[in-house]
């Protein structure tokens, strides 16, 4: 086993159903009462011309500009890889290529769908926005897609091949597609938000003016407890950060696993404030790097009232499993 | 064909979704490409489908479009000779 | 490179063929897999296409998978593909769930999705393909057809998808996050992606022609192929040998177009490049490339003059092998790794079929049978949106 190098998250930004590019969530969080949510944008003039935003739908936007404020809050020029995970790609341009392709047939389609429904777009958009012609990858992998794209940084970054990584987790939602995927038994349960997620961090060697560390990191497919018991033995924190999310049978996996596994942790949850999306668990990633930065954790983050605390959170670990399938695990410290 | 070239000009800002743009914007001989509107090789099959939508005109090689869609007047001009819509 | 990583085991389906037999036999006979469309539904008869030579319900029937349950067929080609890899390795159930299984795919289930989506907006019917749409949901298909691996991920990068799994894969087995890992990728044909070529204006009515001078664009084609990778000291433990070694790999983003190559070829320049630092190997080494050579006016050009960059006037003998299988996107960079090992174990050169003219300022490919040792291979997959990625691959024994 290869040592383990610092690594160090050097920026985190976000646009999702909280107000964009900014951490007012923490103090004023917005709540949502319906299922089916999507992002409040920021104005993107700033970001991209009009002439080149004209073609792109709103998953490569908001990509564009997460990342552009990613990059300038890192302090740096540029970046040794982008590494982009999302679930779904460009779901919007999709869906508007497979309704012309089922309704008007096999002629006269317009290329622009077809080209940016691709999942790679996004990271390849943001690539050709930053003139960055380093490595480039896009991970589609389920509810494990941005933690994919980070752990590729991650093994790079202890390889010593890239010193910086722009990782992003970005999934857009139609209304189309919400009712498609609720039909599928896929969104939609219980008291369960649907949300849209835009995340980019940059993660890096260097350590000046950090976020915060990235101390280790998991991903596992159907591990068995005793399997899960082993890896987070070794992942100890005083606040675990679970994708509890309203879906209750989901839940009930975290809260029975919780106790078994992190003993007297305490719980805490994001997903009620900013929805689920394959991509939710970058959110969760940003949400625990803010904390750790702003040395609190706001009340309404926690499973139990009773456990609200002005206690200065020094570690905190990222829990979040999809369908009890694949499991992401991501220890964080201040 | 001053009509056309008006219609012309709200089909191009439709399909090449220049939402800011109204057809007086569009000058008759400037070129679309390059320097003009700075159109790029994907606007110019968005032209090809629409010119068959629109006036059943089909372009089997992408790279007469150079030729035809230098200008929205040299544009016209080759819909009005081979419409078949 | 210091900790060697050895390939000892592969597995490929085509349009050429279903496994490394059958492959090898036609590589070395130039026989074409590419041919009129047989069983993609479709208006688009005018296009030829390199599809597996099974329809999904004979692909059920040989893979013993009942007709009720859920699966695509990129998820069929991936098993069959998988199968060879795993046997051919000697992995066996138990030792999965040490093992990560890394598959390259950017269709997914969308043979079902284009096949069903009205019914998915309008009604009930089909309803249980709705949560097999998602590339990953295809990895995971593939995978529990056999057991339970450590962990599973899927790259999704376009026509370098299966290239891309391979790296990470190296890079997992270098950090020591595995000692075995099980990379590539799998792809069939849609009427989705060839509408949106031929939106692009980029697929040819005949028979696909790279690198030359008439060369009309390309021909669609589909498959599966693994490899399993893993560290020197893993292959001595189990006993098994290596039949190549993964000696070098780049990944480099073009960063120009969402869909055309750079006229420089930067992003593919860069990554070969990269492969041979990597591997410590200078330029002349290189005994063959094989091209990613898809056979459009804007590819083979772009890529003929990144070669000439990085190889000057001595270009080592380089092919493009799309003309027997078609382009089989997401799962090119695999599918053409296993053509580079068989290539290696009995040193010949695939052809470069349906070759007559050079293009001007690009490279002439070998169009002509060719017999020789081959030490070093490299290995191109380039995708839309210039995610260009290039695999160096040797002979275990030097």
């Amino acid at each position: 086993m290869m040592e383990k190098k610092e690594i160090y998250v050097l920026s985190a930004k976000q646009i999702s159903v909280q107000q964009p590019l900014c951490e007012d969530w923490m103090t004023q969080p917005i709540e949502y009462q319906q299922p089916f949510n999507r992002s409040i944008d920021p104005s993107f003039k700033d970001y991209i011309s009009p002439i080149e935003a004209r073609r792109m739908g709103k998953i490569l936007k908001r990509a564009i500009a997460t990342s552009k404020e990613a990059l300038k809050a890192s302090g740096l020029e540029t970046v040794d890889a982008i590494i982009t995970g999302t679930g779904y790609g460009c779901i919007e341009n999709t869906e508007f290529f497979l309704e012309a392709l089922s309704k008007d047939g096999e002629q006269m389609l317009s290329p622009t769908y077809f080209m940016q429904s691709t999942h790679n777009t996004i990271s390849s958009i943001v690539a050709i926005q930053m003139k960055n012609h380093g490595y480039n990858v896009t991970y589609a992998h389920k509810g494990t897609s941005f933690d994919s794209a980070l752990q590729d940084a991650m093994l790079q970054l202890r390889l010593g091949k890239i010193k910086s990584a722009l990782v992003g987790g970005h999934d857009e939602m139609t209304e189309t597609f919400y009712h498609i995927l609720k039909k599928g038994g896929m969104m939609g349960h219980d008291d369960e938000m649907c949300g849209e997620s835009a995340v980019s961090v940059v993660v890096g060697t260097k350590n000046d003016d950090y976020v915060c560390k990235i101390l280790d990191f998991k991903i596992l497919h159907k591990p068995s407890m005793e399997k899960l018991k082993a890896v987070t033995a070794e992942l100890k924190a005083d606040f675990v950060l679970t994708g509890i999310s309203g879906d209750h049978k989901s839940d009930e996996a975290y809260l029975s696993e919780a106790k078994e596994l992190f003993g007297d942790a305490k719980l805490l949850k994001y997903k009620h404030l900013f929805g689920e999306s394959f991509t939710s668990s970058g959110i969760g990633f940003y949400v625990a790097a803010q904390c750790l930065k702003a040395g609190k954790i706001p009340a309404h983050l926690f499973v139990n009232q009773n456990d609200v605390t002005d206690k200065k959170p020094s570690k905190i670990l990222i829990f979040n499993h999809s369908d009890e399938t694949n499991y992401s695990l991501t220890l964080l410290e201040a | 064909m001053d009509e056309l070239i008006y219609t012309l000009k709200q089909q191009i800002i439709e399909a090449l979704n220049l939402e800011d743009m109204k057809p007086e914007d569009i000058d008759d001989n400037a070129s679309l490409f390059g320097e003009g509107l700075g159109l790029d090789s994907i606007d110019a099959l968005e032209l090809i489908v629409m010119m068959e939508k629109n006036y059943g005109i089909k372009l089997k090689d992408p790279t007469q479009g150079k030729e035809i869609f230098k200008s929205v007047a040299v544009m016209a001009d080759f819909i009005a000779k081979n419409r078949t819509k | 490179m210091t900790d060697r990583i050895l390939i000892t085991g592969a597995g490929v389906v085509s349009a050429i063929g279903c496994g490394k037999a059958q492959t090898l036999d036609a590589l070395l006979n130039n026989r074409s897999g590419v041919g009129p469309l047989v069983y993609l539904k479709t208006e688009h008869k005018e296009f030829p296409v390199g599809e597996v030579k099974m329809s999904d319900a004979e692909m059920r029937k040989y893979l013993n998978i009942s007709d009720k349950a859920i699966t695509t067929r990129t998820a069929l080609m991936g098993i069959i593909a998988l199968d060879e890899a795993l046997k051919d390795a000697k992995i066996t159930p138990e030792m999965m769930p040490n093992i990560g299984f890394i598959s390259g795919t950017t269709v997914g289930g969308m043979d079902m999705s284009e096949q069903y989506y009205l019914d998915y907006v309008n009604n009930e019917n089909h309803k249980e393909y709705i949560s097999v749409h998602d590339c990953g949901s295809c990895s995971e298909m593939i995978a529990e057809h056999f057991g339970r691996f450590a962990s599973i991920t899927t790259l999704s990068t376009a026509c370098s998808s299966a290239a891309n799994a391979i790296i990470l894969g190296a890079n997992m087995l270098r950090c020591g996050e595995a000692d075995i890992v099980v990379v590539g990728g799998s792809e069939c044909i849609t009427k989705f992606h060839l509408n949106g070529f031929n939106s692009l204006m980029i697929l040819d009515t005949q028979w696909c022609r790279p690198f030359d001078a008439s060369r009309a664009g390309l021909n669609l084609g589909e498959g599966a192929a693994y490899l399993v990778m893993e560290t020197e000291e893993s292959a001595r433990k189990r006993g098994v040998k290596a039949q190549a070694v993964l000696s070098g790999y780049g990944n480099a983003c073009d960063a120009f177009h969402q869909t055309a190559s750079s006229p420089e070829g930067e992003g593919a320049y860069r990554a070969m490049k990269e492969a041979l630092q990597l591997a410590d190997i200078q330029p002349d080494k290189i005994d063959y490339i094989n091209a990613h050579g898809t056979g459009t006016p804007n590819n083979d050009l772009s890529e003929s003059q990144a070669v000439k960059r990085l190889f000057g006037d001595k270009v080592p003998p380089m092919s493009s092998t799309k003309q027997f299988t078609g382009h089989t996107t997401s799962a090119s960079g695999s599918i053409e790794a296993v053509f580079c090992i068989l290539a290696l174990q009995n040193g010949f050169v695939p052809v470069n079929l349906n070759w007559s003219q050079p293009i001007e300022g690009g490279v002439v490919p070998v169009h002509q049978p060719l017999k020789k040792e081959l030490k070093h291979i490299l290995c191109n997959a380039f995708g839309f949106g210039g995610n260009d990625s290039s695999l160096l691959i040797s002979k275990p024994e030097l």
